[in-house]
């Protein structure tokens, strides 16, 4: 008797047996002849990313802010400041020698960095419970997922010095050139650092498909490159900052640099026993199958700018595959990874106020 | 005792900034008016599939006229189910609804927490009893389905400080989008319903320009008008002329019972306008 060849759609196999399918795809090309390019499951080349889009002020309510969609993957990224007055820094420590400071190029460079760090004036959030994926349900504690990017995008963004302390000073200029009554007349010509700005950047996953941390990166940047802050005067009697609403006054913050993070991931030909034997591929922007799959992952952080490559910030867990030379060659690829995301940056260029269109275009690229 | 599980920023308070012009711009003369008829909708658009990884999902936004670069309400909802319960959870013999709506923290004019609000609850339950009515429980039993809602952006005007103090009229114009778009999402994940059902709002303003009178417009942009006297918020099934969720908020003058009704009324015409589109949507899904 002959049993009924039982035959699955690949998706099916997917859910299955994940680690063979991917193998399976690595190893053999679509048309079952010997493979020359490997292949993953999502038809992508090992070393292929996603393609990128960016769309920034798409959002009214924030004073910068980025949409970035990597194949499925979507994050929106809003950035929001407000006023904090010196007055309610408890561990306050005016600088009185900028005069002096501005000499010393490197000891200017460290104080500032410490000002932006010392009175914790990045505040960026990730929030993926969103129902962005099957596994992120709201009504929970944000996952460790969610407090795993958070850090590192807080600890990349004080690393990395994107964001100078410069814009964020709220000056007092009102008793500049008066006369003054009191006894300190230098000090009272002065302007006076009266606030800064605190930037609230918050990362909503509208759609998860893998590597949250490198699309949470390309939208916090794309946002920050994207924020005005408004023109602003200390108002002694109410002693309060006063923004005017004029927004072609709005100055836009000044980002240094284009850090581009770049992840992948690798997969190891044996799902259990030693790592280390056996074949290995470096998966570059995994999808969540692929994320799944694989223990060991590495991030670099690169910046172009320039035309010199600087490596901010690397990152590596999870196994001992990635030695010295495949770090080296990895960072050529995120090379290859900054000019995507630059040309991206540089294509948004037609912001309109609508997402519609854009949800529009990239729905119908599934 | 701040949430150590999230980064919390500087331990003093940080305050929103402060706009100049606030106070005196209805006066230089620049005021928002309603150029709409009184019975129609704004412009929306509506696309399911945003979220593949959902069973369904579906992304709505709606049109702020009279300024190019400002838009209004965003929405976008994602379904996950129908799935089975948990064990410890006693037997049901129809499906269990969740719904949660969360504002997103840029979404309105003053910083949204990360922890849900009263108002945000409130807006939950007001869904889930909106679509309780739509969809086909006994299909279901012993299994639950989740509606998550991210409001992305508010129906907020930034230029305008009137009606600060009560965004509560804002609220029902969220709550009627949410019905739409999570419709639209359950539709996209091959949930049964008995029919689409669509919010509309209809609300009782009164213009200076009238004289003082009142008179009733549906999908009331609250800064176009200066006093709305009460809203509601109607969810429609239109082949069962049937409303499943029905808010009310507002004073109206006792005398006028007629005027409660033909609120209702305009409210249902609202609904069958959202209608319009969602089918439309669904078809071009299909199609």
């Amino acid at each position: 008797m002959a049993t009924p060849s039982l035959t699955f759609p690949r998706s099916v196999f997917a859910k299955l047996s994940p680690h063979p399918y991917l193998l399976r795809t690595l190893t053999t090309s679509p048309d079952d002849t010997t493979t020359t390019t490997p292949t993953r499951t999502n038809g992508r080349a090992p070393s292929e990313p996603r393609p990128l889009k960016i769309h920034t002020s798409s959002l009214s309510h924030a004073h910068g802010s980025a949409l970035v969609r990597a194949g499925d993957t979507t994050v929106i990224c809003g950035v929001r400041a407000e006023i904090l007055p010196v007055t309610s820094i408890p561990q306050y420590r005016p600088v009185t020698d900028y005069d002096a400071l501005a000499e010393d190029e490197e000891e200017k460079e460290r104080r500032d960095r410490a000002e932006l760090k010392d009175y914790d004036l990045l505040v960026p959030n990730i929030e993926l419970a969103t129902g962005c994926a099957p596994q992120f349900l709201p009504g929970v504690p944000p996952s460790t997922l969610a407090q795993t990017v958070s850090t590192r995008v807080y600890s990349l963004l004080h690393g990395s010095g994107v964001v100078g302390v410069e814009g964020l000073r709220v000056w007092d200029t009102s008793r500049v050139g008066a006369t003054a009554e009191g006894v300190d007349e230098e000090e009272e010509e002065k302007p006076r650092l009266v606030a800064y700005w605190t930037l609230y950047i918050d990362l909503l996953f509208v759609s998860y498909d893998g590597n949250p941390f490198d699309a949470a990166w390309t939208a916090v940047v794309a946002a920050l490159r994207d924020t005005k802050l408004p023109e602003v005067r200390w108002d002694p009697d109410r002693e309060a900052a006063v923004c005017g609403s004029r927004t072609e006054r709005a100055k836009a913050l000044g980002v240094r640099g284009l850090p581009v993070a770049c992840s992948a991931v690798v997969f190891l030909e044996k799902e259990r026993g030693e790592p280390g034997e056996g074949r290995h591929w470096l998966l570059l922007d995994p999808d969540r199958l692929e994320e799944g799959l694989c223990g060991e992952a590495i991030t670099v952080v690169v910046d172009c700018e320039g035309g010199e490559t600087r490596v901010r910030a690397m990152e590596k867990v999870g196994g001992v595959v990635v030695g010295r030379e495949l770090v080296r060659g990895f960072v050529g690829v995120a090379e290859k990874r900054w000019k995507e995301v630059k040309a991206a940056m540089n294509m948004d260029g037609q912001a309109h106020g609508a997402l519609g269109a854009f949800v529009e275009e990239a729905g119908s690229s599934r | 005792m701040a949430d150590r599980r999230r980064i919390n920023g500087p331990p003093g308070a940080t305050a929103p900034p402060i706009y100049e012009d606030d106070s005196n711009q209805e006066s230089s003369g620049f005021k928002a008016t309603r150029t709409r008829q009184p019975n129609t909708i704004r412009r929306m658009y509506l696309k399911t599939g945003v979220t593949p990884s959902a069973s369904g999902s579906a992304y709505l936004e709606v049109e702020m006229p009279g300024k190019s670069g400002a838009s209004g309400l965003k929405l976008s909802c994602t379904v996950h189910g129908p799935r089975s319960l948990p064990r410890s959870s006693p037997f049901s013999p129809h499906i269990i609804l969740s719904s949660h709506v969360k504002f997103a923290p840029f979404a309105t004019k003053q910083r949204r927490g990360y922890l849900r609000d009263p108002t945000e609850r409130d807006l939950g339950t007001h869904l889930e009893a909106a679509l309780r009515g739509a969809i086909i429980a006994d299909r279901w039993p012993k299994s639950g389905v989740d509606i998550i809602i991210s409001v992305i952006e508010g129906d907020q005007d930034r230029g305008t400080a009137k009606n600060q103090a009560d965004d509560s009229w804002e609220d029902m114009n969220v709550l009627s989008g949410c019905i739409t778009v999570a419709s639209a999402a359950l539709a996209d994940a091959g949930i049964d319903c008995v029919d689409t059902v669509a919010g509309g709002v209809a609300a009782l303003v009164r213009d200076g320009s009238d004289n003082g009178k009142t008179k009733i417009v549906i999908d009331p942009i609250p800064s176009e008008h200066d006093k709305i006297e009460a809203a509601c918020c109607v969810a429609y099934l239109p082949s069962r002329d049937e409303i499943t969720n029905l808010w009310f908020k507002g004073d109206l003058p006792s005398k006028e019972a007629g005027l409660y009704q033909e609120l209702v009324e305009q409210g249902i015409l609202a609904s069958k306008q959202a209608n319009r589109v969602l089918v439309e949507c669904l078809g071009e899904t299909v199609g």
